[in-house]
């Protein structure tokens, strides 16, 4: 039999040599960062000036690519790696900073001084390492995110350089058997990152021990919850992290197929994780002899076209299968009957991540970092009214407190209000609970809330917490695949309830009415209908006073619809004349000098606010007699 | 059998690599899409002959997703992001500001003369430029990015596009001050 280590060694002594002239490439090098952010931040008309400055002045200087090191708030940003190996970070790089950027890079150091953020690796005088700015403060070590900044994503070259697919290789080699490498993520505490927590190495068993030849190894890249982007990061920032550890999976589970169903909003995620899984076919090490030992294992990308409930496990198999992608009662369970009615085994990407870690460096390695009872590192990704924007790797049990206090703390000199984990199934826990809050699934259950996948926002005072329930009371309503009653239709009363109270129109068994919503919510079939009532939930627990005051007619935020109106305060102001202008519903009434706003017509959509600011106010609405209606 | 028109065999084509029962629907309604901007009735069909469904279950399936659409797309897509962090600067906002200026009733709509339309954009991970809108054009597959929006910005960015103004016109709008 031909050793699979052999192959192995082959790959890497040519992955070791690209990898080291790109790491000290004999004249500086430009790479800009390319991923979903770093895109939508301009990043590709950066890159397009920074090459037309070089062509124009014919410089010395060469361009590549990385991914976004996680700093988000300064995209787009560019790396510079000098012959000595030295690295620099600098953002945000427009278009018209590229002239400083390539000459800081050819020989006129200082020029882009402004805009450096610290060194990615090397030593540059009077340039602080990376690692020590403070929204790097919790990470101890990157693991997840070892690559990030230190290669090529789409180069496989560079991923074997830096140890890749050196387990795997071991691993078909026969040097362990398939027990053993369940076990070894067992040992290590290796559990789902998709929401349910269960052990990897055991829910590989089930697949393992099913009957037939056709197993299915089956990735959940759907990241359907708005505000999480960790799996994107992955895909995006290491696609052969993934492969890897569905490689590992394959042999585990004995799979000789499988599929990576990935969501349609992440089209660089498609067309990165497609090209790694070609040039991992190429090289051998995906496809019909992998590693030279004859076994298979043939990797497909399924792209999802924008269903959320497709993220839940039963839902997502049916959309591989080509039917309507609606969840379903469990069991039968994948390992039984999964894609294309075939015995299957689905796990989130970041599950399959860590898979190569705790198979090259141990069980014991794994659990230095985490807690007791959760081990490991995990992504997450931090939005909302913060002031730094951003993904970062932290050890399971870091406070929240300290998280918060890593992204910059509230924006705009506002006050933490509301704490949004888990996306539209998950939570709305208080500002009052951050202290007590800490980066572990078992720290937000006394909140009735739940961590979930990684996306973490934060809600200042300026917005109502009701403007988020009905936000994710919408979702779940239209993301409902209406198998249930209890959800389509309960999550639509519920949606109804949400906005008439928002209106100023609440009703007094409004409340009681949607405990009962809740509680029928519970008996739907899947985790879908179950978990959607329990933001609102929440907000009845946590925010009650900010309800009763909603049901008053009164919102300190100044947010809800029916609390608030919005008033020409200054009519000589000239700038209403531009408000009047901008109004897209002709709410203004009388002639220039003597504006006034008729609430009626008005969509307090804000434009008038924000082009005269002062001029025009929104403010509380005048306590006018009310009554509640009874039902 | 009908005869085989032209559109059928164009479609025939766009299909062909796909397989019955091999999880080649959602593939197979994605590269129809691409090409033609929809899913055509017609398209359907030959989505079912090609992978040995019944045309219900294609139409099934496609109408179960967000993204498949059965009538032409507007010339420019407006795609509003739902997410969170857009919500909590304004999006909601927004969002109506862009139907009532397009003169729409929800998402998603088209303008009558086609020019505009206003789709459901779900988060993707950029939130430090929220709140925003992605731009789309099918005809010529671009997309853009539309960051940092206020009502304002997003009220004359749709007022360029409605009254035939360029995507690139429309984001200049959006960016001034
Ligand atoms: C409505 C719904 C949406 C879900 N979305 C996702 C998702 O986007 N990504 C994911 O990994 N798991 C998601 N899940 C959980 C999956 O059903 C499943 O538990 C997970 O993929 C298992 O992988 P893991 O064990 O590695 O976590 C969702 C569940 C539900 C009910």
């Amino acid at each position: 039999m031909p050793d699979a280590l052999e192959r192995y060694e082959a790959l890497r002594a040519s992955a070791n040599a690209a990898y080291a002239a790109w790491r000290s490439p004999e004249r500086p090098r430009i790479d800009v960062a390319i991923d979903q952010s770093s895109i939508s931040n301009g990043a590709l008309r950066t890159k397009a000036a920074l090459e037309r400055v070089a062509t124009e002045r014919n410089t010395a200087v060469d361009f590549g690519r990385v991914h976004g090191y996680g700093m988000q708030w300064v995209h787009p940003t560019v790396q510079i790696t000098f012959p000595d190996g030295a690295t620099v970070l600098y953002g945000p790089v427009r278009e018209a900073d590229a002239a400083a950027i390539v000459d800081e890079a050819t020989g006129r150091w200082g020029a882009a001084a402004a805009l450096r953020l610290g060194t990615i690796t090397g030593e540059r005088a009077g340039v602080p390492s990376i690692r020590q700015h403070p929204f790097f403060a919790l990470e101890p070590e990157r693991r997840l995110l070892k690559n990030l900044g230190l290669t090529d994503p789409e180069s496989l070259d560079h991923y074997i350089a830096r140890d890749g697919y050196r387990a795997s290789a071991r691993i078909f080699g026969r040097h362990l058997s398939e027990e053993i490498v369940r076990n070894t993520l067992n040992e290590a505490g290796l559990t789902g990152r998709g929401g349910a927590n269960f052990p990897a190495g055991t829910k590989w068993g089930f697949l393992f021990g099913a009957p037939g030849e056709e197993h299915y190894l089956v990735c959940n890249a759907d990241e359907g919850d708005p505000g999480a982007w960790v799996n994107r990061v992955v895909m995006e920032g290491d696609p052969h992290l993934l492969l890897e550890g569905m490689l590992i999976g394959a042999y585990g589970t004995k799979s000789k197929a499988g599929f990576i169903y990935l969501r349609d909003e992440y089209p660089l995620a498609i067309a990165r994780m497609e090209a790694a899984i070609r040039d991992a076919e190429a090289a051998g090490i995906l496809g019909d002899d992998i590693f030279g030992t004859g076994m298979e294992f043939h990797l497909r990308v399924i792209r999802g076209a924008g269903a959320y409930v497709c993220g839940d496990e039963t839902g997502l198999l049916a959309s591989i299968s080509d039917e309507r992608g609606m969840p379903r009662v469990k069991p039968p369970f994948p390992a039984a009957r999964g894609a294309l009615n075939k015995p299957s085994n689905v796990n989130n990407v970041e599950t399959y991540a860590n898979v190569p870690l705790i198979a090259a460096h141990g069980s014991d390695w794994y659990r230095e970092m985490g807690t007791k009872a959760q081990s490991g590192t995990k992504i997450f990704s931090f939005s909302g009214d913060i002031v730094r924007t951003g993904f970062m790797e932290v050890p399971f049990g870091v406070s929240l407190a300290k998280v918060l206090e890593a992204c910059g703390g509230i924006a705009d000199g506002r006050k933490l209000h509301a704490i949004q984990p888990g996306g539209p199934l998950g939570s709305l826990v208080p500002a009052s609970a951050l202290d007590k809050l800490v980066l572990e699934p078992a720290s937000f259950l006394p909140y009735d809330a739940m961590l979930g996948g990684g996306g973490i926002v934060f809600g200042s005072d300026r917005t109502n917490v009701l403007v988020l329930a009905e936000m994710f009371a919408q979702f779940v309503e239209e993301e409902s695949c209406g198998r249930c009653t209890t959800c389509h239709g309960g999550n639509q009363r519920k949606t109804e309830i949400i906005r008439r109270v928002m209106d100023g129109d609440g009703r007094r068994d409004d409340e009681p009415n949607l405990m009962m919503i809740d509680r029928t919510i519970q008996f739907s079939n899947c985790a879908h209908g179950q978990l959607s009532p329990k933001s609102m939930r929440n907000v009845l627990q946590h925010f009650h006073a900010e309800y009763e005051a909603a049901m008053r007619g009164e919102d300190a935020t100044l947010s809800l619809r029916g609390a608030t109106r919005f008033r020409v305060a200054q009519p000589r102001d000239p700038r209403v004349e531009e408000a009047v202008a901008i109004c897209p519903v002709a709410a203004f009434r009388g002639t220039p000098g003597a504006r006034s706003i008729d609430d009626a017509t008005c969509i307090h959509c804000q434009a008038c606010t924000d082009v005269a600011p002062g001029a025009v106010v929104r403010e509380a609405k005048p306590a006018a007699p009310r009554m509640v209606p009874i039902g | 059998m009908p005869l085989e028109t032209e559109a059928r065999a164009q479609i025939r084509a766009i299909v062909a690599e796909f397989r019955p029962e091999h999880g080649d629907l959602l593939a197979a309604m994605h590269q129809v899409q691409h090409h033609l901007g929809y899913l055509s009735r017609e398209a359907m069909e030959v989505i079912a002959e090609q992978l040995g469904l019944f045309p219900a279950e294609v139409y099934g399936a496609a109408s179960f997703y967000e993204e498949f659409r059965f009538t032409p797309p507007a010339q420019t897509n407006i795609r509003w992001c739902s997410g969170p962090a857009c919500r909590l600067k304004n999006g909601g906002g927004i969002r109506d500001a862009l139907l009532a200026t397009l003169g729409l009733h929800d998402i998603p709509g088209d303008t009558e003369d086609g020019r505009v339309g206003l789709i459901l954009g779900q988060c993707n991970g950029a939130c430090e430029i929220a709140p925003m809108v992605w731009l789309e054009q099918h005809s010529t597959h671009r997309v853009e990015f539309v960051g940092n929006l206020n009502a304002a910005r997003a009220i004359r960015m749709a007022r360029t596009l409605r009254d035939g103004g360029t995507i690139e016109a429309s984001i200049e709008e959006a960016h001034r001050a």
